[in-house]
């Protein structure tokens, strides 16, 4: 049984991998992403937080491009290219981190309220509701500042303000799957919620959770550096904080293009691969939209 | 709970304005009160980045309002503009008796700006309601606390002390005429919004739109003679970026106290002169070295180890201030080697030399710490002597404040050089002055004060008594300094009317602030302004030796002010445009905002004080 599972289990993997390849701005995403993680993890084998340290910028201030500095310095001196390096460490991480908070917080409840009707979904689901109205960047200001200023209540502050669309994504995907007729059957036989939410439910949604997160960690990204740019940040070098610096110390008037122009590239070029990703994958998983595509 | 974020919004929507401001240059003067229609009318426009908070006297205590202040009203005594000493003012001459207890003014003859005469019975009603009605302390409280009596007897003043004053040559209060002011029934709910003002000064206010602008004329019966100018407009705008906007573009003449960023983009126009001369602010560490209250029980979290002056002073070491001056201040400054009082105040400046002077020296402060017992662990952050904590530090900064920022990051390096762990925590100014102020939770926290040519007031902020009472409440210190041998100094300095010898006295007491180290004098920020030479012909400074335009504590600069005399055909524009309409709907929006943020700012942000 479980030996037929897995086998079915890899071939569907194989088939996603094919079709997933046919979508060139996918793959091209997913080489982008692939590339600037690996920099992130490898970036402690030759640099250390050191290059984010004001002591130690030696340069001249707001120097151009260089062979010394190839993306030249900012306003201490630093080397923006080892910033924007070391600071795709904090930018990732919080993105990838939040999307995974959201992405929980949003599948437990989009499940709940989609599997329990009556009253107890119905309360999930206007507090999801709820969630959804509020003015997501507002809310996550004011916890972070309440909060304080770290890594971890950054990732808080964007985990519990993004996940109620994902809730709602999941919530609708386990209304279309509680409806098929096997779980009619699987109740019959006598399966409570845990084993309909976990064995049927959750493998049904799960791929259409993968989708969802990768553009969500995009806009984790985002608002990362949105916040970072208002003032919230986690006392670390971000490409949201460098924006925030090019901003503060007139990069814009002393010329020094690259100082907004490098982090803002940064930023964009992530976001762009997470959402291509997140589209391909959408496009492979999704039925629905393939025919769309296939007319 | 809303004003956590209101900092982050405002500093959104400052960035909103200035972005708006960049694409709708023209619109930005619809805050600017209407143009003079007689071209020969000389008019001085002075932009200001701070709101006035009130136009009464008794209530306001804002910068910009000590300024109008200045303007509008006559002072017993005033900074002479040469040497910064006690002048007379309206106060034509003074004596003491020989206890000290008792001061008598001699007012001079001269008549309010609605014709009828000044006599000492004004002087003397100003300090009376100062004592007697407790709404009329809000401004200026503190300066009346010491007296006893304050009598009039036709053009002489009488004050009886509680106890030697030697400050009292420079008490910070408007004298108001009493016939008009008797009349107030609640004088922390009036305004003072009826114009024009009556007042002794060289101008009189005749119209004010509350966050938009001032229009004062100059008063013809001022007792030294008209002013040169007809008019002084002072514009207040959001933020400073839009300011300097308005002075490039000239909607504003003369704009004081700017940020170094914004000072150096006024580079390159030759219309405008950079004023760049020492300033009267001093910025400093507040370091918590073990904070009480008033009765002697500790207060607050402050780490143990800064209650050891050895650390302390081994802080004072790690510290390279030439370097901060370079890159927090874009040089703009005097780095400290003294204490809370800046150079700009030639005769009670104290500045350390040879053996007791603390230079940058990161092995010196590694020393002090090895010796006193504060061992480096495996990550190079030393512990207490007894292993019980790390030497990690909070360092708290303001929230949207760019060279705070840029501070600790260099503080935080030196320090960790010194296996000290420092962290940056950014707090809203209310937040801020609580946490620094009263409750003590904090290890180290910027701060800084705009001293008074008499330095009386920043002295005291070092006293005993000013620490928060045992209830919590604050009485104003700002480092909560509790030392016998500066009490002693502080109680000698107020007896001693001969100025050098006070001078000596307060000297010793910097040095004590210096060597104990309750505060680290970072540096000394530059005084930095700009005025347009097409429209200011010439002005004196306060003092006229490299002094400040705006934000003395005279009226002596615009008192002196003299405009261009431009021609009529000069001041013509052309007539509005679908440009200029587009661009006024976005400083219309712009403005809205602006009002929206203002209206929610609270009263006495710490760079506010004076």
């Amino acid at each position: 049984m479980s030996n037929l599972a897995w086998v079915r289990r890899q071939r569907s993997v194989q088939r996603f991998w094919r079709d997933f390849r046919t979508h060139k701005a996918g793959m091209t995403g997913l080489v982008v992403l692939a590339v600037a993680v690996v920099l992130a993890l490898v970036a402690p084998l030759f640099i250390d937080s050191g290059v984010t340290n004001v002591v130690s910028g030696t340069g001249a201030k707001l120097a151009p491009p260089s062979w010394d500095y190839p993306l030249g310095t900012d306003e201490s001196g630093r080397s923006v290219l080892l910033m924007i390096w070391w600071g795709s460490r904090t930018s990732l991480l919080i993105g990838f981190l939040a999307a995974l908070l959201s992405m929980v917080i949003g599948t437990v409840l989009g499940i709940a309220a989609g599997h329990f009707r009556g009253w107890a979904g119905a309360i999930v689901l206007r507090v999801t509701d709820w969630f959804l109205v509020l003015p997501s960047l507002v809310t996550a200001l004011v916890l972070a500042a309440i909060l304080g200023g770290s890594t971890a209540t950054i990732i808080i502050a964007i985990g519990v303000t993004s996940w109620p669309s994902t809730a709602r994504l999941i919530r609708a995907q386990t209304l279309a799957v509680e409806a098929r007729p096997y779980i009619e059957r699987s109740l019959a036989l006598g399966a409570g919620h845990w084993h309909i939410t976990t064995r049927h439910v959750l493998p049904n949604v799960a791929p259409l959770l993968l989708a969802s997160t990768t553009l969500e960690v995009a806009s984790a990204i985002v608002t990362e550096s949105t916040l970072a740019f208002l003032g919230v940040s986690a006392n670390k070098t971000s490409w949201g904080t460098m924006l925030r610096g090019s901003y503060d110390w007139g990069a814009a008037t002393a010329g020094a293009w690259w100082y907004i122009l490098i982090p803002g590239l940064c930023i964009v070029a992530v976001v762009m691969a997470f959402t291509l990703c997140g589209r391909a994958l959408e496009t492979v998983l999704n039925p629905r939209l393939r025919t769309r595509a296939a007319r | 709970m809303l004003v956590w974020f209101l900092p982050m919004i405002k500093r959104w929507l400052g960035v909103l304005g200035a972005l708006c401001l960049v694409i709708a240059i023209p619109g930005t003067a619809s805050a600017a009160p209407q143009e003079a229609t007689q071209s020969a009318r000389k008019v001085v426009k002075v932009g200001v980045t701070q709101a006035v908070d009130s136009m009464n006297p008794f209530l306001a205590v804002r910068l910009v309002s000590g300024s109008l202040q200045r303007w509008m009203y006559s002072f017993l005594t005033v900074p002479d503009p040469k040497n910064l000493q006690p002048s007379p003012d309206l106060a034509e001459s003074w004596t003491t008796s020989p206890d000290g207890l008792t001061w008598t003014f001699k007012i001079r003859t001269a008549k309010w700006s609605d014709g009828q005469p000044i006599t000492a019975d004004d002087a003397a009603w100003t300090f009376n309601k100062m004592m007697t009605d407790d709404a009329a302390k809000a401004g200026n409280g503190p300066a009346v606390e010491n007296f006893t009596s304050v009598t009039a007897n036709g053009q002489e003043l009488t004050i009886k002390l509680k106890a030697p004053q030697a400050s009292m040559l420079d008490i910070p209060v408007a004298i108001v005429p009493k016939h008009v002011w008797e009349k107030v029934t609640d004088i922390a709910k009036y305004e003072a919004d009826q114009y024009p003002t009556v007042g002794s000064g060289p101008y009189v206010a005749v119209e004010h739109k509350k966050d938009q602008f001032v229009r004062l004329e100059a008063n013809k019966d001022y007792w030294q003679g008209p002013a040169k100018i007809d008019e002084l407009q002072v514009i207040f705008y959001d933020n400073p970026a839009a300011a300097v906007v308005g002075l490039k573009k000239g909607d504003i003449d003369l704009i004081g106290r700017l940020a170094p960023p914004d000072f150096e983009s006024l580079k390159g126009d030759d219309n405008i002169v950079q004023w760049n001369t020492e300033g009267r602010r001093a910025t400093y560490l507040q370091v918590n070295h073990g904070a009480t209250t008033s009765d002697n029980k500790p207060i607050g979290d402050g780490h143990p180890a800064l209650k050891d002056p050895r650390v302390r002073q081994a802080l004072h070491y790690g510290i390279d201030k030439q370097k901060l001056v370079a890159e927090t201040q874009n040089g703009l400054a005097r780095p400290a080697d003294g204490s809370i009082v800046p150079p700009l105040y030639k005769s009670f400046f104290w500045e350390a030399s040879g053996a007791s002077k603390i230079g940058y020296d990161a092995a010196k402060a590694n020393q002090i710490l090895d010796d006193a017992g504060y061992k480096k662990g495996a990550d190079g952050i030393r512990t207490m002597p007894d292993g019980s904590r790390k030497l990690a530090f909070r360092f708290s900064i303001h929230t949207d404040a760019p060279s705070e920022e840029k501070l600790a990051e260099y503080l935080t390096g030196w320090f960790k050089e010194l296996g000290i762990q420092l962290t940056a925590r950014r707090l809203d100014s209310s937040k801020f002055t609580e946490e620094t102020g009263t409750t003590a939770l904090f290890d180290i926290a910027i701060s800084g004060w705009s001293v008074n040519p008499d330095p009386e007031e920043v002295l005291g902020t070092h006293l005993c008594s000013r620490r928060p009472t045992a209830s919590g409440q604050g009485g104003g210190t700002e480092s909560f300094y509790c030392d016998p041998q500066y009490e002693d100094l502080y109680k000698q300095q107020q007896k001693e009317l001969d100025r050098p010898k006070r001078a000596d006295i307060i000297k010793k007491m910097q040095e004590r602030l210096y060597a104990d180290a309750p505060v680290i004098a970072l540096y000394y920020p530059n005084d930095l302004e700009g005025y347009r030479k097409d429209r200011i012909a010439s002005i004196t400074p306060i003092p006229e030796d490299k002094g400040l335009l705006y934000g003395g504590s005279s009226y002596w600069p615009f008192y002196t002010v003299e405009a261009v005399t431009k021609d009529a055909a000069a001041e013509s524009d052309g007539g509005p445009n679908p440009g200029l309409i587009a661009a006024i709907a976005a400083a219309v929006v712009v403005l809205a905002l602006g009002g929206f943020v203002l209206a929610r700012r609270r009263q006495g942000a710490a760079d506010e004080r004076e």
